[in-house]
């Protein structure tokens, strides 16, 4: 069973590395994940598209996602955008990066909305605004496709020190305070 | 006066410890400034040096022809446009594999300061150890005498021939050899075939500098083919550049300039210029332009040299680090 | 399943990564480093393994891709091992030197990341680039996954020292759907690596431009012995073609990874429809033939690995007697009637006992060889083979270009 799986964020939040720790957690369970990020210019502030598959068996497409079934949304901003949500599946879920619940979110193929306030939680364990890591554990709760070992573990190969210890922090945070609504 | 210039001679057969690699009767014009120099080098710096040469003038030579080798030296043949990024390849895999070398890099005044010079002013920025030596005849002569950014303001060439709307080239040359000092790398100096002892040292300077970093010599190599001159001209031709301060000698150590001739009473570049007919059209008007244009270039180069003595420079610019 | 199971040598990392990792295990003495979009990434890996110590080689930060083409041949040619990358506009850039590289049969390897041009701003995949140098007289392997671009790098340089071979060879893989694509890498051991490469120590050390020794290298071109030279060079790219099927069954003894060599046929033992392409685009045509066998559907994919030299005995061999077959070409040949893979495998329509060849042009100029797109070509080719009307050539992201051909 596959996943394809599309992020969407702005410059400097981690949407890139959001889809590839995600994929390095998903190879550490057996499984594969292969992401990429959508080309073009990448600027601070300009919206950054990334993908990513996960499955159980060996991912060999390579072509952007065109009909994703999750949505990972890391900048509240974007949660009303068309672009965001062209191609969704039917049974489809999102995942959302926002302080307030937005229950007001609908699409005709949404099935499962996911919230959780990252910039918040980033906020008070890293000191800083960057939602990706809080994300990857929320995503882990809600895709119901990971536990949340595999992707604290991922994150060592994106940090050391302290910073490794916080942003796993924010990995479990994401992964116990992500609310969960069936549409 | 005979025993005097016999004296000066010996002094610079002293300095020609080695054998000369090149074949007699090799295809170089007759009085060509390049032979001379070629023959000269390895006799100073031995025959175990690398030699790397580029379609110029030099190539029917180095290169050689047919099957046949003019010389029993060590070379690499290769293109104009990237003839010091082929040294760079050559030091650093002996670098790596602990092969003592001396690499010689080298290119006429086309390559060195056109067509070549990016990959020039890399291997100077990465301060890579090999020592590059531009033979300056003043434009590109292998293929049949076409200006490049040496070439004299004035000077008729092939591309810059005398016509009645435009007559030579209307443009002042660039000065290669203080553009490689400005680099502070090790060792730059300027040399010429008139004064063969100073050639001589300055080769041997490179030759201990190269092991600090990259060092670039600036030969003016006159063609007296390409220039319209007396082939047995060759010599004095060089001598007068020097007297009219139309190619100064010094060298520079990490940049820091120093005049290695000083000429008291220069003369009037007409000197220079009545022994070649590329510069036979030119007005009074024109002669007044290249004559400000010497006397710029030496005003910069003096300017230069005097401030460094006068200056006070922090111990760290002393010594230049290796390429890494 | 979801959680963690035992380590494993797998790394998730992207096709660059990959690159960099593959030529750090192959230990080269020399690196040239200049930096160009999307290849970039090869380049700072590398040069963070230098500066840790990682990497033992002299790394040379270059002020240009053509001085990075000549600082490797120089090296290469006075006995080291060396390694650069490049992409595109940095390839052309450098083209003069790798002419001269081929020609002096210098054996280097380096990676080109293949990227859309000549759209000076085209950020995406394109084999233009590849296409435009395909006669340069290197050997062009191509790499299909973020795995095999690490493993052709390793083969690479197997290859292109061999004492029987001694020509210099570049691994293509795709921009952006390769080199920035993370996936899962198993990264062989150093020592593997190390006894995978040893074969070469044992042949004859070949001829090296060292100090002192009467020996140089460039005059070739006057007169005497050229025309020889450009027949053996001719004669050894021939000989590749062998030697790499060798080199692919010691690699899967070794690593564990049979590729095929010259081709991986893929489901094509019993297909009677077939599609031809290279590079990232076939894990998408895998995908889609395996939907399209568990609908009966008899197809199956030819992948081209090694480009140059053309493969054409292996071509035939994989494609005769099959009823239609799809080129998929990513980029494109002027004056012919089809891409530029198409039109060199028509060369040989003869050989092929009536197969009919249709050409696909797609995944230029910013566009994605989609599954929707590969799912049109099978259905073309399918009626290709069932006698229908097909054109001879089309463009499968851009309708405006299709006209009825003349098949």
């Amino acid at each position: 069973m596959m996943s394809e799986v599309r992020f969407h964020g702005r410059g400097g939040q981690g949407v890139v590395t959001t889809s590839k720790i995600l994929a390095n957690a998903f190879a550490r369970t057996g499984q594969f994940g292969a992401s990429f990020p959508m080309f073009g210019f990448e600027r601070r502030g300009a919206p950054v598209t990334a993908f990513g598959r996960f499955s159980d068996r060996p991912v060999r497409e390579k072509t952007q996602i065109y009909n994703p079934n999750i949505l990972v949304v890391l900048d509240p901003s974007q949660k009303d955008s068309s672009t965001v949500f062209a191609g969704l599946l039917p049974g489809g879920m999102l995942l959302l990066n926002d302080k307030e619940n937005s229950g007001d979110i609908r699409h005709d193929n949404l099935r499962k909305l996911a919230v959780v306030n990252a910039s918040g939680i980033a906020m008070e364990e890293i000191g800083l605004p960057i939602p990706n890591t809080v994300v990857v554990g929320a995503f882990a709760k809600m895709s119901g496709l990971l536990d949340i070992n595999p992707v604290v573990e991922a994150l060592a190969d994106y940090f050391s020190g302290k910073k490794l210890a916080a942003n796993e922090i924010c990995a479990k945070r994401g992964f116990d305070e992500v609310r969960i609504v069936e549409l | 006066m005979a025993e005097k210039k016999q004296g000066r001679l010996t002094k610079v057969l002293d300095y020609l410890k080695h054998d000369d690699p090149f074949s007699k009767g090799v295809a170089f014009c007759p009085g060509c400034g390049l032979e001379l120099l070629l023959r000269f080098i390895p006799r100073v710096l031995g025959n175990d040096i690398v030699i790397t040469g580029t379609p110029s003038c030099s190539a029917p030579v180095l290169l050689g022809q047919n099957n046949q080798s003019w010389h029993t030296l060590s070379y690499f043949g290769t293109l104009m446009t990237g003839a010091a990024a082929n040294a760079t390849g050559l030091v650093r895999y002996y670098r790596k594999a602990g092969i003592d070398n001396t690499v010689v890099c080298f290119n006429g005044d086309g390559t060195a300061n056109d067509i070549g010079f990016g990959n020039l002013s890399g291997a100077a920025e990465r301060n890579e150890p090999f020592i590059y030596i531009c033979y300056d005849n003043e434009g590109y002569m292998n293929t049949g005498i076409q200006k490049s950014g040496t070439t004299p303001f004035g000077a008729t060439t092939t591309t810059t021939p005398y016509g009645s709307v435009h007559k030579g080239k209307n443009l002042r040359r660039m000065n290669l050899g203080l553009k490689m000092a400005m680099n502070k790398i090790p060792y730059t100096a300027t040399a010429t075939l008139s004064d063969l002892e100073d050639l001589a040292k300055k080769l041997l300077k490179a030759k201990e500098a190269k092991e600090r970093g990259f060092c670039f010599l600036h030969v003016f190599a006159p063609c007296p083919t390409g220039w319209g001159a007396d082939p047995a001209d060759t010599i004095e031709i060089c001598r007068r550049a020097v007297k009219t301060n139309y190619f100064p000698l010094w060298e520079a150590e990490n940049g820091r300039i120093r005049m290695t001739k000083t000429v008291k009473k220069p003369k009037s570049v007409n000197t220079y210029t009545e022994l070649m007919k590329k510069f036979h059209h030119m007005t009074e008007a024109d002669m007044k332009v290249l004559q400000d244009d010497v006397e710029y270039e030496y005003c910069l180069l003096g300017g230069l040299s005097v401030l460094e003595a006068e200056c006070q420079l922090p111990v760290s610019v002393k010594d230049q680090g290796d390429a890494s | 399943m979801n959680t963690t199971t035992a380590p494993s040598r797998i790394k998730v990392i992207t096709g660059n990564a990959a690159a960099a990792i593959g030529a750090k295990l192959a230990r080269p003495d020399v690196v040239a480093a200049y930096p160009i979009t999307p290849q970039t990434e090869v380049i700072e890996q590398i040069s963070t393994f230098h500066a840790s110590g990682e990497m033992d080689c002299e790394l040379i930060t270059v002020e240009g891709e053509n001085s990075a083409m000549n600082a490797v041949m120089a090296a290469s040619l006075a006995g080291g091992r060396v390694f650069t990358a490049s992409s595109s506009w940095g390839l052309v850039f450098m083209y003069d030197a790798v002419l001269a590289v081929a020609g002096a049969r210098a054996p280097v390897v380096m990676v080109n990341v293949n990227r859309e041009t000549p759209g000076i701003i085209a950020v995406s995949s394109g084999q233009q680039d590849m296409i435009s140098t395909r006669d340069a007289g290197w050997i062009f392997l191509i790499a299909e996954d973020c795995q095999e671009v690490l493993d052709l790098v390793l083969q690479a340089y197997r290859l292109a020292e061999d004492h029987d071979i001694q020509l210099p060879v570049m691994v293509h893989y795709d921009g952006f759907f390769l080199s920035y694509l993370s996936e899962g890498v198993d990264i062989p051991e150093q020592e593997t690596v190390d006894r995978f490469l040893s074969v070469l120590d044992d042949q004859p050390r070949r001829t090296a431009l060292t100090p002192g020794q009467k020996l140089g290298v460039g005059s070739h071109g006057i007169l005497g012995g050229y025309m020889e030279l450009r027949h053996k060079h001719v004669t050894a790219m021939e000989r590749s073609k062998d030697k790499f099927e060798e080199i692919d069954k010691e690699f899967a003894g070794i690593f564990g990874r049979p590729y095929g060599g010259q081709l991986e046929e893929y489901r094509t033992d019993d297909a009677d429809i077939v599609l031809v392409g290279s590079g990232s685009m076939c894990g998408t045509i895998k995908s889609v033939i395996d939907d399209q066998r568990e609908k009966g559907m008899r197809i199956g994919l030819v992948k081209i690995r090694m480009y140059r030299p053309f493969p054409h005995q292996a071509l035939v061999a994989a494609l005769k007697g099959k009823k239609g077959v799809g080129v998929v070409d990513r980029s494109l040949a002027f004056g012919f009637e089809g891409g530029p893979i198409y039109t060199e495998l028509k060369a040989f329509e003869t050989r092929l006992d009536g197969t009919q060849l249709i050409s696909f042009i797609d995944g230029i100029a910013n566009t994605d060889i989609t599954k929707t797109n590969v799912e049109k070509m099978i259905q073309m080719t399918r009626d290709l083979a069932d006698g229908k009307d097909v054109p001879e050539v089309t463009w499968v992201s851009y309708p405006e270009a299709n006209t009825k051909g003349e098949k």
